[in-house]
C-alpha cells in the first residue's frame, strides 16, 4: 500500500508552549486513520498543520510527497477536510455554499456537485438556507464540501461530534466506503472512543502534544497478552498455588474472582493445577479490552499500576 | 480570480443589509430630489440683465478688500480672493452668465454629497469583509482551497471597490436620472469653469461631473482601504468600521486644524484624499501640489495594502 500523508517530526510551539512535541506518522491509501487523544490534547492543532491553516514550527507534512508549507497549492489540491464544526455560510443555502467551494477547486462540474449532494443525502434540503439545517444537516453539507473536488485524503475533526447514534453510524459507513472503494486515506480525530473502535483501522493516540502509540486496532485493544478471569470458591488459595507455580504473575484477587495475564496455553494446566487441588472453579473467560480501558490505561495509567479493574465489559 | 470575485460577490448580495444600504441611497436622493423640487416651485431665478455688471462691482469690492488688508490677508482668503475675481473676469470677457436655471447637472452636484453615505456603507462592507469569515468561522473552509492566500484576499479587496463604485454609479444614474425628470435638461449647453494653476478653462458639465465624482470619491475609497487593512490585521470588523468612520467624520476637521500651525500635517492622509482643493479651493497647507497629492495617495495605498497582504499570508489561523 503507497503512503498518501506522511508526518515527519511535527512539532508546533505558540507563545514559547510547545503544543505538539515531534509527532511522526503515516496514512496509507484505503486506511482510516484514528486520531485519539483526550480534550487539548493537540489533535485540533496537528489537523490544522495539516490542511495549512497554522504554520509548522519545525518538521514537515508531505501529501502525495508535496510539501504542504512549501508546495501548499499542490499539496491541498489532494485534501478534503472539516476542523473542528463544519462553519458554512448561514445566509446561503446549502447548494450556494457548495457552488462557492466548487468554484475554488479546477475542474468540478455541476453533475459533480449533484452527485455529491446525493452521496450525503442532502436532496430534499439542499436548496434551503443553511440557517435552517439541523447539526446533522451540517455535517452532511460538511462532508459534500469535502468531497467536491475528488480528493484522495479525507481530514476530518470530530465528524460524529452532536450526532445521534444513526448519524454517526451514517458517519462511519460513509467513511468505510470511501476507504474501501474509492482508496482514499481518512484521518479522524475523535475522543469518543467506542466510535474509533468500529471506524479505524490504525490509531494514534496522542497526548500533550505528544503521540505516544500507533498501533492497529485489533493490536491495540488487545495489547500483546490476554487477561483471563477465573471465578472460584478459595481465592485465595488459588493465589498460592498460583505463586509457586508463576512466581513472577501478577494475580490480582477480587471477592471470588482472580484476573491472570496469562498466555492462552497455560489454561488448560492451571484448570488442571487447580482441580487437583480441590478448588472448585465456576468460570474462566478471556477479558476483552475495550478500547475504552486500553485508551484511559496508556494515556492516564502509563507505567503505573497495571490493570487494576474488576469488572469486564 | 473570476470565480473568486464571484464569490465574495454573492456573499455581499445574499445579505439583505446590502439592500438597506442601496435602498436608503436611493431614498436620500430621492428626498433631496423632493425637497429641492419644493423649495424651487417657489421662485425662478430672476433673469438679470445686468449680471455683467454685478460682477464687475463684485470684482471691484474684492480687489479694494485686498488693498486695503495688504500683507495681513490670509493666504487661503487671496487664493480665494484672486479666483473668484479671474472667474468673473473670464465671464464677462466670454459672455457667460452665472444665472443658469437649476437644471439635471446642478442636482446631480448638488447629491454628490452623498458620496459621503455611499463612503460609509463601503467602508462597512470593507470592514466585516475579511473579518466576518473568521467571526463565522468560515475562514477555515475557505483556506483549505487549492489557492494562495493573496489571491483570496486579493478577490476580497476588489470585490470591495467594486462594491464602492455600484453605490457610486447607483447615485449618480439615479441622481441623473430624478434629476432629469425633476428639472429638465438645459437648453444650451453651458461649459464648468474651472480655475486651476491661475488659468480659467472651460469643461463641458457632463466631464466635470464625472471627475467631480472621481475625485471625490478618492477619500471613501482609501478610507474603504483603510478598513479592509483593519479587517484583515485585526480580524474585527466594529475596529475596523469605527475607526474609519471615526476617522472619515474626524480626520478632514483635525488634519485642518493642525494645517493652520503645523506644516507636518500636509503628510497626513486626509491633507491628500480631496484633490478638488487644487481646482475649486485653496490647497490646506502652502506648497502642496497636486503631484504630491498623487504621490502620498499612493504611499498610504501601498502602506495599507502591504500590511493588509503581509498580515494575512503569515496568520496561524486558529479561528
Ligand atoms: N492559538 C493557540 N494559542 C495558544 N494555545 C493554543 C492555541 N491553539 C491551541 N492551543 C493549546 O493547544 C492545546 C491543544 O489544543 P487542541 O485544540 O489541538 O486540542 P484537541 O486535541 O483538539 O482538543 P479537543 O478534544 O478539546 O478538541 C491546548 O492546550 C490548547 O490550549
Ligand atoms: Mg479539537
Amino acid at each position: 500500500m503507497d503512503t498518501l500523508v506522511e508526518i515527519q517530526d511535527v512539532t508546533k510551539v505558540i507563545n514559547g508552549r510547545t503544543i505538539i512535541d515531534s509527532v511522526s506518522f503515516e496514512v496509507k491509501k484505503g486506511e482510516v486513520f484514528g486520531f485519539l487523544g483526550p480534550n487539548g490534547a493537540g489533535k485540533t492543532t496537528t489537523i490544522r498543520m495539516l490542511v495549512g491553516l497554522i504554520s509548522i514550527t519545525s518538521g514537515d507534512i508531505k501529501v502525495l510527497g508535496s510539501s504542504i508549507s512549501t508546495d501548499f497549492e499542490k499539496a491541498v489540491s489532494q485534501i478534503g477536510a472539516i476542523v473542528e464544526n463544519p462553519e458554512m455560510y448561514k445566509f446561503l443555502t446549502g447548494y450556494q455554499n457548495l457552488i462557492h467551494y466548487a468554484r475554488m477547486s479546477k475542474g468540478v462540474t455541476k453533475e459533480k456537485i449533484d452527485e455529491t449532494v446525493e452521496l450525503v443525502g442532502l436532496v430534499d434540503r439542499i436548496h434551503d438556507k443553511v440557517r435552517t439545517y439541523s447539526l446533522g444537516m451540517r455535517q452532511r453539507l460538511g462532508l459534500a464540501q469535502c468531497l467536491l473536488h475528488d480528493p484522495q485524503i479525507l481530514i476530518l475533526d470530530e465528524p460524529t461530534n452532536g450526532l445521534d447514534p444513526a448519524g454517526i453510524r451514517e458517519i462511519r459507513d460513509h467513511l468505510r466506503m470511501l476507504a474501501r472503494e474509492r482508496g482514499m486515506a481518512v484521518i479522524v480525530s475523535s475522543h469518543l472512543l467506542s466510535e474509533m473502535e468500529m471506524m479505524c483501522d490504525r490509531i494514534g493516540i496522542i497526548q500533550n502534544g505528544k503521540l505516544i502509540d500507533v498501533q492497529h486496532i485489533s493490536d491495540f485493544v488487545q495489547g500483546k497478552e490476554k487477561v483471563y478471569e477465573a471465578e472460584v470458591d478459595d481465592p485465595a488459595k488459588a493465589q498460592r498455588l498460583l505463586k509457586n507455580k508463576y512466581p513472577e504473575l501478577p494475580v490480582q484477587i477480587t471477592e471470588n474472582r482472580m484476573l491472570l495475564p496469562l498466555v492462552r496455553d497455560s489454561i488448560p494446566e492451571m484448570i488442571k493445577d487447580f482441580v487437583q487441588a480441590d478448588i472448585k472453579i465456576f468460570a474462566v473467560r478471556e477479558v476483552t479490552k475495550t478500547l475504552e480501558d486500553r485508551f484511559l490505561e496508556v494515556t492516564e495509567y502509563k507505567g503505573g499500576a497495571e490493570h487494576d479493574r474488576t469488572d469486564s465489559k | 480570480m473570476t470565480g473568486l470575485i464571484q464569490n465574495e460577490w454573492m456573499k455581499v448580495f445574499r445579505r439583505p443589509g446590502t439592500y438597506v444600504m442601496i435602498g436608503l441611497l436611493l431614498i436620500m436622493t430621492t428626498v433631496a430630489g423632493a425637497f429641492i423640487k419644493y423649495q424651487e416651485s417657489g421662485g425662478t431665478v430672476p433673469d438679470n440683465a445686468e449680471w455683467k455688471r454685478g460682477l464687475q462691482t463684485q470684482n471691484e469690492s474684492y480687489k479694494k478688500q485686498l488693498e486695503e488688508m495688504g500683507e495681513t490677508v490670509p493666504r487661503d482668503m487671496k487664493e480665494q480672493y484672486q479666483r473668484e475675481i479671474a472667474l468673473n473676469e473670464y465671464r464677462i470677457l466670454h459672455d457667460i452668465s452665472p444665472n443658469e436655471e437649476y437644471s439635471v447637472w446642478g442636482f446631480v452636484s448638488d447629491t454628490s454629497q452623498l458620496i459621503e453615505f455611499a463612503g460609509l456603507f463601503t467602508i462597512i462592507i470593507a470592514g466585516g469583509i475579511v473579518a466576518s469569515e473568521f467571526s463565522w468561522g468560515t475562514i477555515k473552509l475557505l483556506l483549505i482551497r487549492p489557492l494562495k492566500r493573496v489571491k483570496i484576499l486579493g478577490a476580497k479587496y476588489i470585490t470591495v471597490i467594486l462594491f464602492g463604485l455600484m453605490l457610486l454609479a447607483v447615485l449618480f444614474g439615479y441622481s441623473a436620472l430624478l434629476g432629469g425628470l425633476l428639472f429638465g435638461f438645459p437648453e444650451k449647453a453651458v461649459p464648468y469653469l474651472y480655475y486651476y494653476n491661475g488659468t480659467v478653462e472651460e469643461q463641458s458639465m457632463g466631464f466635470h461631473l464625472i471627475a467631480y465624482y472621481g475625485l471625490k470619491s478618492i477619500n471613501m475609497l482609501m478610507l474603504a482601504t483603510m478598513a479592509f487593512m483593519i479587517s484583515a490585521v485585526f480580524r474585527n470588523s466594529s475596529l475596523a468600521i469605527g475607526l474609519s468612520l471615526f476617522l472619515m467624520f474626524m480626520g478632514g476637521q483635525v488634519t485642518r486644524l493642525i494645517a493652520m500651525k503645523y506644516d507636518w500635517a500636509k503628510y497626513s492622509l486626509f491633507a491628500n484624499t480631496d484633490l478638488l482643493q487644487y481646482f475649486e479651493g485653496v490647497p490646506m497647507v502652502q506648497g502642496m501640489t497636486l503631484g504630491f497629492s498623487i504621490i502620498m495617495i499612493a504611499v498610504y495605498f501601498l502602506l495599507f495594502q502591504a500590511l493588509a497582504f503581509y498580515v494575512f499570508n503569515k496568520r496561524d489561523v486558529s479561528a
